[in-house]
């Protein structure tokens, strides 16, 4: 498989603090890669320049083969938190349709079936600020499907989600990464999650601790180096 | 009733009244949904150097004012963007300092100047037919502006990651808005005066926010209310002999008040 997605030696400074450290990896087209590190270590800050928002201080992403910026649009992305003020009317089908298809706008019925393709039936007449956090990220995820986008990006995609909602989300995104072949990055801090889930995973704290299979990376010596402390996975029988 | 309408003055009053009650009321919907409600209060005292400089050197008061007011968005988008500086604190920063350069200016112009407390406060009788073609025009620019820019200044305002992954370029819009928003607030002021003319922004916005669930039914809602608000204010300050611009807020606040009372009480 080709990789879609190649950082090489990405380090990103705000001002002289330096986010991001000499960071290199690849993501092969249709897998579910996973980063994790602790909270400071970088994670959204990769996200945002991988998606193009940041422009790395030194280093080489490429989408495609290309810059961010020019391949931007075949990456969805779900923000970790949504900045909007939530008493601001405006409905799901609005929301939803903002994004144009070729010179086309959404009609109504694209957007009720990918809403329904994601578990949500009858919301795009609600107002987006009456979503609940589940409902909104699902709501995010069929957005992204209207445009069949190639890599979907999730920055803690349960944020704020209960247990339930937080499966019916991460069950989504691999639903759609099978039936699609979409290309998923997410960010999450739920390692029994990220284990059962991801093809791979990344180990971020400033610099790569290291990238690879969960169930070679997902250890306790990799966890100790990353979060500095005695973690391990969670395992029923 | 009617007597109303036998005034050219207050004829031109509901005319450029109507006119930018639609642009700010549109536009109002805009900056309630970006936080940006402090943006209408520091064009609008930042635009008195421009009023100050044009009556110290005898050229037109609003097309001055105007430019000025451009060159004041610029500045607050690049005080935000290019440094560390928040929305709030750019703003601020050229609020004091256009009032202040306004004053210097007013201090070496010799002699008591009526006209200026008509753009502080407002003042119907001063709106003549330049005026009112000068917000025709311009109004109706921006207008054509809005509507042909609406669904991406929609999308930057809702989700600027996400329009900039589907093509757009945020800033573009966000400085658009920004000029706009200031030329639109500038025609305002010989109506309602520098001092109140951010209420215009908001209060329409305010009021359509409780009763809406789209942002198109905010939109229109909005803007209607806007109208409404100038249109009664113009009668009401005439029948009650009070000042056009006090009048006009006044019922906006009420119409707020009285549309979050009745709310209140369906619930």
């Amino acid at each position: 498989m080709d990789n879609i997605i190649s950082v090489k030696n990405l380090t990103y400074k705000f001002d002289n603090y330096e986010a991001l450290d000499c960071v290199s990896f690849d993501v092969k087209t249709g897998e579910i890669v996973s980063v994790i590190g602790p909270n400071g270590s970088g994670k959204t800050t990769l996200i945002k320049n991988i998606i193009g928002v940041y422009k790395p201080t030194s280093g080489i992403i490429k989408i495609k083969g290309e810059e961010p910026k020019k391949s931007r649009s075949i990456i969805g992305y779900v923000p970790q938190r949504f900045d909007f003020d939530r008493s601001i009317p405006i409905s799901v089908y609005e929301f939803m349709g903002l994004e144009k298809c070729g010179k086309k706008k959404h009609g109504c019925v694209n957007i009720k079936e990918s809403l329904k393709q994601v578990g949500l039936v009858d919301v795009e007449k609600k107002s987006l600020g009456s979503l609940s956090g589940g409902q909104f990220q699902r709501m995010m995820i069929a957005r992204s499907l209207l445009h069949e986008k190639e890599i979907l990006i999730f920055d803690e995609p349960s944020t704020g989600i209960d247990i339930a909602g937080e499966q019916t989300v991460y069950d989504l995104i691999v639903k759609i990464n099978k039936e699609r072949g979409t290309t998923c990055v997410m960010v999450s801090h739920e390692l029994n999650i990220v284990s059962k889930y991801s093809n791979r995973v990344l180990c971020l704290n400033k610099k790569k601790i290291c990238y690879g299979a969960p169930e070679t990376v997902i250890n306790s010596k990799n966890l100790k180096d990353l979060y500095g402390i005695s973690a391990g996975l969670y395992h029923s029988h | 009733m009617l007597e109303i309408f036998q005034y050219q003055f207050m004829i031109r009053a509901i005319l450029a009244g109507s006119f930018v009650a639609v642009l700010l009321g549109w536009l109002g919907t805009f900056v309630i949904a970006r936080k940006m409600s402090f943006m209408g209060d520091g064009i609008a005292h930042a635009s008195l150097a421009g009023i100050a400089l044009a009556l110290l050197l005898g050229w037109a008061p609003i097309p001055t004012a105007v430019m000025f007011a451009i060159i004041i968005a610029i500045c607050i988008y690049l005080l935000e963007n290019k440094t560390k500086i928040s929305t709030d604190a750019a703003i601020g920063i050229m609020f004091t300092t256009g009032m202040a350069i306004g004053v210097i200016l007013l201090h070496f112009y010799q002699g008591y100047q009526p006209e200026l407390i008509s753009y502080l406060f407002g003042n119907i009788l001063t709106i003549n037919n330049f005026d009112l073609w000068s917000i025709i025009i311009t109004g109706f620019i921006i207008l054509v502006l809005i509507i042909f820019n609406y669904n991406k200044l929609v999308f930057t305002t809702f989700d600027r990651e996400g329009a900039y992954l589907s093509g757009i370029n945020p800033w573009i819009y966000d400085l658009l808005l920004y000029i706009i928003t200031a030329v639109s607030i500038v025609l305002s002021i010989k109506l309602v005066g520098i001092v109140l003319v951010s209420a215009l922004l908001i209060t329409p916005s305010a009021f359509a926010r409780l009763y809406t669930k789209s942002f198109k039914s905010f939109t229109v809602l909005a803007v209607l209310i806007s109208v409404l608000i100038v249109v009664l204010g113009l009668i009401l300050s005439y029948y009650l002999d009070l000042p056009s611009g006090a009048t006009i807020i006044l019922t906006g606040t009420s119409l707020f008040l009285l549309g979050y009372i009745f709310k209140f009480l369906k619930k």
